[in-house]
């Protein structure tokens, strides 16, 4: 069981370093440095240790020896180039197999001595230089030295000043802190001034090793007492400023930067133990050290402290779920309550009205933490696609850059899980279609470097992602040549915008000549739209030939609340989703026109706009049947409007959508159901889906 | 029931495959389902009409919170239908994971049955598509016919039935 957990954890993480490593590698090639070099090292060196814990005997040698390398790397002995990048992508490649599927041995044997030629051929070509570089060129760690100096009385006599030691040393770092010990120091009478009497605490931040700071001591060592500790593990103060600070108490510390004596220490604590009054006091009191290096003391524990609780808790998705569908139910019992204060006499009714007012505003503020927490960023699912795009651009021969904006943009998890698949095809349609070849860029005069650019970003309670390319852009006569050829549209039709991004989401619609191992087959866009669509959202198409193609997709910022028009015709409640609503209107008589063959429209603000009979369409009994008696709700599906025919606006709520089962019903109009406050049920109705159908019975 | 009473329940459950049945009524019939498969069984409430869904399903019901879609068995029988009545529940039972109601005329009793009991269905002409019947038993007096829930409230059988309504429009 324990194992097992282990296990776990370490797959989870271990999914999460291999996609930073995976970014990293990609980032050496591009821009390679320093802190990509180190970040990357960590990485292996995670998945060597957790590899380890968790029985991965197999991940563990081989991120052994890719560790290995990668110090090669880091001490500058190997040279990054491509072929090392590569390499090391194929390297994390089997680790991830080895570690989700099964260990391939042969591969591991290849890569292993690929590796080792690869380490084998630097190593003698920059051997030499390499070992030079090594011997000048400190370590850059950071590290915490305490230095106790006691010196023999007689010092001064051998012409030695230990303030000039000090002042050595001082040069090496930063002081952090610094004691001076009085004790010796005998009443100003017996003070023979060409005596040394103090000793000296020092608590030193270097950048050097050990054995320079002992180099600083190297006259005076033999015949004083210098003791040199590194308490770097104290600090904790790593080289990629990683910080692990232990929970320690205020005496610790302070014996730790030297301001305090062990015994010192005791003494305090004994008398902490009788007067319990608080240390800090007591060591003023006693004269042990001054209130400022106390006060500071202080500060770090206080920082320690934060540093430990700034921690975060994984918690399963599931458990966010069951919160979520709690607070729905919360949501569902207050509107039920306001059912009942309703009903009350004007007195109570008021106050029980204005308590839930008050109700309401918390739960829409829990409701709103709980989906921040549900919130993560995008980027990470952008990033993962700079190995795709590289490995894509490579195989179809043609040089393509990534660009990623907005990675910082949050979206619901179920949605980032979802738009994986479809970001997916794009990017690679944008690749096979949309970008040139680097011979037919240069020959249109752009640079030979195509880019593709990964954006999100928020825009009136929505999430934008746009895949944008700038590649030769649709070309709209070979859409157009396709359509007739398949009979969707009549030879001498011209097309409209909107009638080419129709055309381009249809199934099985391709205008590439070669099939590749993605596109190119004619499934791709279709899915991509239907998977979108699944998530309440839309897709749109804007192209410039020869400048390029912009996909922009819109989702909703979550999936399980919404915030609701109710409507009500004849006995039957629906819901209408309030982003997707225009306006809410009661048409005149004379606005009314029939097209033939088309159906009704109304005219709103000089645009004709569709109109739906609800009660007809769903095939239910109403109380009007004349649009002027009854309320039009225009709603807006993607540049589409319809007008939805309704007996009644019932009112706005927030609802919580619970899924209907597919087989239920065919109909595309409704996308879930909601319960209401006096536990009946309501259907949501989908306005794209709706819009599809009455579009499509239209055309 | 005590803990004595409980442990010959057991070892009667071990010495044959005794398994318990919900039976209920559909016109003048007895049928049977799994106690086991049976969630719950309520009476008539208020269903709320799902548009352009197949004839047979009567529509969605709140069970506490949860939207579960109830079949009228009647009507999925391609029996006349009838008007409910106090008598009328719907049974609730699970199906892959999923629930669904049942509305039927009356619920009647829970009987035990051993496997043995329980007869091959006929290939004689019936009223029902006999792929939806396991068996068919006999208690007291009475015959019970078997349903096998899984198949005949499947997810991609009714979705199926839904495409047949689709099509005959």
């Amino acid at each position: 069981m324990a194992e097992n957990t282990i296990r776990d954890v370490f797959l989870e993480e271990a999914k999460e370093i291999l996609r930073h490593l995976e970014t990293d590698l990609i980032q050496l090639e591009e821009n390679p440095n320093d802190d990509v070099v180190h970040r990357i090292f960590r990485y292996v060196h995670t998945i060597k240790g957790s590899a380890g814990i968790s029985g991965f005997e197999d991940v563990y040698g081989f991120a052994h020896q890719l560790e290995n390398m990668l110090d090669a790397v880091r001490n500058k002995q190997i040279p990054i180039t491509k072929p090392l990048v590569d390499l090391l992508l194929e390297s994390a490649d089997w680790i991830a197999e080895a570690i989700y599927e099964s260990p391939d041995f042969d591969r591991q044997k290849l890569l292993l001595e690929k590796l080792e030629s690869y380490q084998i051929s630097c190593a003698e070509g920059e051997s030499k230089l390499a070992d030079e570089r090594r011997n000048t060129v400190p370590s850059a760690e950071i590290r915490y030295f305490r230095i106790h100096l006691s010196f023999r009385s007689n010092i001064f006599e051998n012409g030695i000043d230990p303030l000039a030691i000090i002042e050595d040393l001082v040069s090496l770092g930063s002081v952090e802190n610094m004691r001076v010990h009085s004790e010796k120091l005998p009443p100003f009478m017996e003070m023979d001034p060409e005596k040394c009497y103090l000793e000296w605490t020092i608590l030193l931040k270097a950048h050097c090793p050990p054995k320079k700071i002992e180099e600083v001591f190297l006259f005076v060592k033999d015949d004083n007492v210098i003791s040199i500790e590194d308490v770097t593990d104290d600090f904790a103060v790593f080289e990629g400023g990683k910080i692990e600070l232990k929970e320690r108490k205020i005496g610790e510390i302070l014996v730790r930067r030297g301001i305090l004596t062990e015994a010192e220490l005791d003494e305090v604590l004994a008398i902490q133990h009788k007067t319990n009054k608080k240390i800090g006091d007591i060591i003023i009191e006693k004269g042990f050290a001054d209130e400022k290096s106390v006060r500071q003391a202080l500060g770090d524990q206080r920082k320690i402290q934060t540093r430990i609780q700034a921690t975060t808790v994984r918690v399963e998705t599931k458990k966010l779920d069951t919160l979520l569908n709690l607070l729905g139910e919360i949501v569902i019992s207050q509107s039920s309550i306001a059912r009942i204060a309703d009903e009350l006499e004007e007195e109570h009714g008021y106050r029980l009205k204005n308590a839930l007012y008050g109700m309401d505003r918390i739960t829409r503020e829990f409701q709103e933490q709980i989906m921040a927490i549900r919130m993560i960023p995008i980027g990470p699912t952008f990033e993962q696609f700079r190995r795709f795009v590289r490995d894509v651009a490579v195989e179809v021969g043609k040089e393509i850059k990534l660009e990623i904006r907005g990675g910082e943009t949050e979206l619901d998890k179920t949605v980032i899980e979802q738009i994986n698949d479809p970001l997916k095809h794009m990017i690679r349609n944008a690749i096979d279609h949309g970008i040139e070849s680097p011979l037919e860029r240069e020959r249109c005069g752009k640079n030979r470097v195509g880019t593709i650019v990964l954006n999100a970003y928020h825009q009136e309670g929505n999430v934008f992602i746009e895949i944008i390319d700038d590649g030769r852009g649709i070309d709209k006569e070979a859409v157009r040549r396709k359509a007739i050829e398949r009979g969707i549209i009549k030879g001498d039709e011209e097309l409209t915008d909107r009638q080419l991004q129709e055309i381009i989401f249809l199934p099985g619609f391709s205008t590439a000549t070669s099939v590749g191992e993605l596109s190119g087959r004619g499934v791709g866009m279709d899915v991509v739209r239907t998977n979108i669509e699944a998530l309440r959202g839309t897709v749109e198409i804007y192209s410039i030939p020869g400048k390029g193609t912009t996909f922009r997709i819109k989702l909703p910022l979550t999936l399980a609340i919404i915030e609701g028009m109710i409507v009500r015709v004849g006995k039957n409640v629906y819901i209408i989703p309030l982003l997707s609503i225009v306006e809410s209107l009661q048409p005149k008589k004379e606005t009314l026109k029939t097209v033939e063959g088309k159906g009704e429209v109304i005219l709103v603000r000089d645009e004709y706009v569709p109109l739906v009979r609800l009660y007809e369409h769903f095939n239910i009994a109403a109380d009007c049947v004349n649009p002027w008696e009854s309320l039009v709700v225009v709603v807006e599906s993607g540049k589409t409007k319809i007008g939805i025919m309704v007996d009644d606006l019932v009112g706005q709520q927030q609802i919580v959508i619970k899924s209907l089962d597919h087989f239920i019903t065919k109909s595309r109009a409704l996308s879930g159901a909601a319960i209401m406050g006096d536990g009946t049920v309501a259907l949501i109705i989908d306005v794209h889906g709706l819009v599809g159908e009455i579009v499509s019975v239209g055309d | 029931m005590n803990a004595t009473q409980k442990k010959e329940a057991m070892r009667e459950n071990e010495r044959s495959a005794v398994k318990q049945y919900v039976t209920f009524m559909i016109g003048n019939e007895y049928y049977g389902v799994e106690v086991l498969k049976v969630q719950e069984i309520i009476g008539m409430t208020q269903i709320v009409y799902v548009p352009n869904s197949a004839d047979f399903m009567k529509g969605v019901i709140n069970l506490r919170g949860t939207v579960v879609p109830v079949v009228d068995m009647r009507k999925r029988f391609r029996m006349p239908e009838r008007e409910y009545d106090m008598f009328t529940v719907i049974i609730i039972v699970e199906v892959k994971n999923r629930m669904i109601g049942m509305i039927v005329d009356s619920v009647s009793d829970v009987v035990e049955m051993e496997e043995s009991e329980i007869q091959e269905t006929p290939h004689f002409a019936v009223k029902i598509e006999t792929d939806y019947i396991r068996g068919m038993g006999q208690v007291d007096d009475k015959l019970v016919i078997i349903l096998d829930i899984d198949k005949i409230l499947s997810a991609s059988d009714l979705e199926k039935m839904n495409q047949d309504v689709e099509e005959a429009k």
